[in-house]
């Protein structure tokens, strides 16, 4: 009976004692729980280890539970360095499968060799999770007890295990969420520091910046616009057009229009406006560009624009445009046309008022070709000069040269064209010049010619009274001479006897004072008849005694002693020979004139000729009268000045004028004794007299040494 | 008024008329006309000349030209008078106005003639100048 006891007494113990392990191994979970997989396991081990005795136990957990399979082996003692888990647990599943399973050879020499039992607890519903082998080399192994609390271990282990798995999962969730969160975050801060900054740039921008909505309605509206206006931002945004309120009342409607035909049709606008300045009140004209923004199906998203202060542009522009207007006005009004060569690419850029003077098409481009078939033919190679100048000169020279036009109508065009040789920017030579058209300056120069030869040769060296004087006093002479001797004539023949020798005579001496008429008549008309000035070579002598001759009667009546002292070697001179006259008829009418009070000594007048320096030749009429004031030297020959009484005024001034077109010079000297000497002297050959209407010299200053134009 | 012819007288009783002019065409043609008037008749070419002619005193009628270089025709009238002298006097001229013809009718000339004249009126004005008063 004790026995019976005994045994019933360990076998309460016993059972016990598994009930206390199965509390134990019931509590684990809980003891798990926060835990993670390794944990898990490592107590489970330890408690399997430790409760049931075991000599080895491992667990492997598959690739379902863990990225890694996990192989832990335990042993009850330490014998010495292991062998690898996984070839151990390995060597275990083998064995396994043996009837008598004994130590893996693996373990053998550590363990010991004899039997062992082993036993393999699934985890999981089919062992997916992994397995736990637990060993222990006694016999008997697992009892009863001792195989619930493995099984129990076994699915206990699985709850922590898939509970730790789970909770790793989540963790990893978790993590993964966190990080994903933190780049999120990152992300979004960086990319709105970005935008704050763009904002912040767009706040900054010089202009005016804004988008509006597809109906018009701005929403946004940088710092610089409502400075500007001192509009609000909720007023702008009030309406689509609120702004215009801001615009000029005169560029409202305009501005209303471009602005709604742009928002409509979704075209965007770009626009002048004035805008006012809330700032001083002043009106300044900017650009209101707006362009479209789609979205992927082409609806309008929004519009975005600038409004941008273009008033220094437009005011510049202004002026540039009225001083453009005002140049070419300018242009017009002096018919000046203006141009730029190069002679290095014979580049050529004309002014509008230049076509116009050439009668060629505005905007034409300018070729030599083109010039050389407008200008003169004979004018011509001054074009071929100027280019030679300029490529024989290094420095820089002006040009002034006339030349003239031959239009397609035949008419004649005279331009004087004025240059100026700069250099640009690239050191390359450039010519600027100024051509006028001079035509009308041209013909009324001649006009103003013709009529001054007309005034000199009509009216014209002395007056109307004095001039019919003059007239009647020459042809008086031999018409008294006439009717005598004609009715001296009548009478002898009525005689009775008839005179007929005396008759002839009579009838003679007639018509020998009606030739003399008719050559003094003659004279008298080639002195003062109307004609144009031309040029020959004269003989200053013979003109002087022409003219001495039409006057001697005239000079003797006033008891002028007249003392011609001409050259023998005076050359030929070139000019008109009738104004010449005049000029000497005129001098001496003037010294005899002087001379007219004259009682106490000779009325002498010298009339002299002779050579002068530099080619010239020089006439002088010195009279012995009453001189001139030398205060009044230089009115002498002022047309209307005149110390006669009955003067015209106009001997000297036109004399003055027909020496100066004789390119000679008149000038009065007093002499050391009475009286006053009148003096001309002119050019043998005057340069540009040469051809009536030919080109005027051009003015090259000289070059040295190479021959010049 | 008298006709052109007058009876023929010998030389010697022919009234001289004197003629004192510059101009050559008037010295050769009036002194023809005269004698067809039937009077004698001398030309000098100048006042000087006529001075120391010699035939003052034989001159009863004097046709004198105005403007002379030297003496003038005035001055010769002057100097006649002065030498007493007076022969009548015609003055003949080309270029004088009216006011010096006026002038010189006053200081004792018989008649002032604008050239060139008609043979009738230098016979009337002979006439009157040889007219006794």
């Amino acid at each position: 009976m004790d026995v019976q006891y005994e045994q019933d007494a360990g076998e309460i113990k016993r059972l016990q004692r598994c009930i206390n392990d199965l509390v134990c191994l019931l509590a684990l979970p809980a003891l798990w729980s926060g835990g993670d997989i390794s944990q898990v396991l490592d107590t489970l081990l330890n408690t399997l280890m430790r409760m049931l005795r075991l000599d080895l136990v491992s667990v492997r957990l598959n690739l379902s539970v863990v990225e890694t399979p996990i192989e832990i082996v335990r042993v009850a003692q330490s014998f010495g360095p292991m062998p690898p888990a996984h070839e151990i647990c390995e060597a275990l599943n083998h064995s396994l499968g043996d009837n008598s399973p004994k130590w893996p050879p693996l373990l053998r020499n550590l363990m010991g060799d004899g039997e062992v039992s082993m036993v393999p607890l699934p985890l999981g519903l089919q062992g997916e999770l992994g397995v736990i082998i637990a060993a222990a080399q006694r016999a008997g192994f697992p009892q009863q007890t001792e195989a619930l609390l493995l099984n129990v271990a076994a699915s206990q282990a699985c709850i922590g295990l898939q509970e730790a798995r789970l909770r790793s999962q989540q963790k990893c969730i978790a993590d993964e969420l966190d990080r994903r969160v933190a780049r999120r975050t990152a992300e979004l801060t960086a990319a709105n520091a970005e935008l704050q900054l763009q904002v912040g740039l767009l706040q900054r921008l010089p202009v005016s910046a804004w988008t509006l909505k597809p109906d018009g309605t701005p929403d946004f509206v940088n710092r610089v616009w409502l400075e500007y206006s001192g509009q609000t931002l909720d007023f702008v945004r009030s309406r689509p057009d609120a702004w215009i309120s801001a615009v000029h009342p005169e560029d409202r409607e305009t501005a209303s229009r471009s602005f709604w035909e742009g928002v409509r049709s979704g075209q965007g606008f770009a626009m002048e406006t004035r805008f006012l300045r809330a700032r001083d009140g002043t009106y300044r004209w900017h650009l209101n560009q707006a362009v479209v923004l789609r979205d992927a199906e082409g609806k309008v998203l929004k519009f975005v624009g600038t409004t941008t202060d273009i008033d220094d542009q437009k005011r510049a522009e202004e002026k540039l445009r009225r001083s453009e207007a005002f140049l070419a006005e300018g242009q017009r009004l002096g018919q000046i046309g203006s141009y730029c060569w190069r002679p290095a690419t014979d580049e050529i850029t004309w002014s509008a008022e230049l076509y116009r003077i050439y009668e060629l098409e505005i905007g034409m481009p300018v070729t030599l070709e083109l010039i050389r078939s407008r200008v003169h033919p004979d004018d011509v190679t001054l074009i071929e000069k100027m280019k030679l100048v300029d490529q024989a000169r290094e420095g820089s020279h002006d040009f002034e040269w006339r030349y003239r036009l031959l239009m397609p109508d035949q008419s004649i065009k005279y331009m004087h064209a004025v240059a100026h040789s700069t250099r640009d920017q690239n050191g390359q030579s450039e010519y600027m010049a100024s051509v006028q058209d001079v035509t009308a300056r041209r013909l009324a120069e001649e006009a103003r010619d013709k009529a001054q030869s007309e005034l000199a040769s009509v009216a014209r060296v002395m007056s109307l009274g004095a001039l019919t004087a003059s007239i009647a006093h020459e042809v008086n002479q031999p018409l008294s001479g006439i009717i005598t001797n004609a009715s001296t004539c009548l009478r002898m023949l009525g005689a009775d006897p008839p005179q007929v020798e005396g008759a002839r005579e009579t009838a003679r001496r007639t018509i020998r004072d009606g030739n003399r008429m008719s050559e003094v008549i003659a004279r008298l008309r080639a002195l003062f008849s109307k004609k144009e000035p031309t040029t020959e070579s004269v003989n200053l002598n013979d003109a002087v005694l022409e003219v001495i001759a039409l006057s001697i009667l005239e000079l003797q009546k006033n008891r002028v002693v007249l003392c011609p002292e001409l050259a023998d070697d005076l050359p030929l001179i070139t000019g008109d020979r009738v104004q010449l006259q005049q000029v000497i008829l005129n001098l001496l009418r003037n010294g005899s004139d002087a001379m007219c009070t004259v009682e106490d000594r000779p009325r002498q007048l010298v009339i002299r000729t002779e050579r002068d320096n530099g080619d010239r030749v020089r006439l002088t009429v010195q009279d012995a009268g009453i001189g001139f004031d030398p205060q009044a030297a230089d009115r002498l020959f002022d047309a209307f000045y005149t110390t006669k009484c009955d003067g015209m005024g106009i001997g000297l001034s036109v004399s003055r004028s027909i020496i100066e077109r004789h390119h000679g010079r008149l000038w009065a000297t007093l002499n050391e004794g009475p009286g006053a000497a009148f003096s001309f002297s002119i050019p043998r050959t005057p340069a540009g007299l040469a051809h009536a209407d030919g080109i005027r010299n051009i003015q090259a200053p000289a070059v040295t040494g190479s021959a010049a134009a | 008024m008298s006709c052109g012819v007058l009876p023929r007288r010998s030389a010697i009783d022919r009234i001289l008329v004197s003629v004192v002019d510059d101009d050559e065409s008037v010295r050769e043609s009036l002194p023809d006309l005269l004698q067809q008037f039937g009077f004698a008749a001398r030309a000098f070419s100048s006042a000087e000349e006529f001075l120391a002619s010699g035939c003052i005193d034989q001159t009863r009628c004097l046709l004198l030209d105005v403007a002379m270089p030297g003496m003038t025709g005035p001055d010769l009238q002057q100097e006649l008078i002065r030498r007493r002298k007076t022969i009548p006097t015609i003055f003949i001229t080309a270029d004088v106005g009216m006011t010096v013809r006026q002038r010189l009718i006053e200081q004792g000339a018989v008649e002032c003639l604008f050239k060139p004249f008609s043979d009738t009126v230098l016979l009337d004005a002979v006439n009157s100048a040889l007219r006794p008063k």
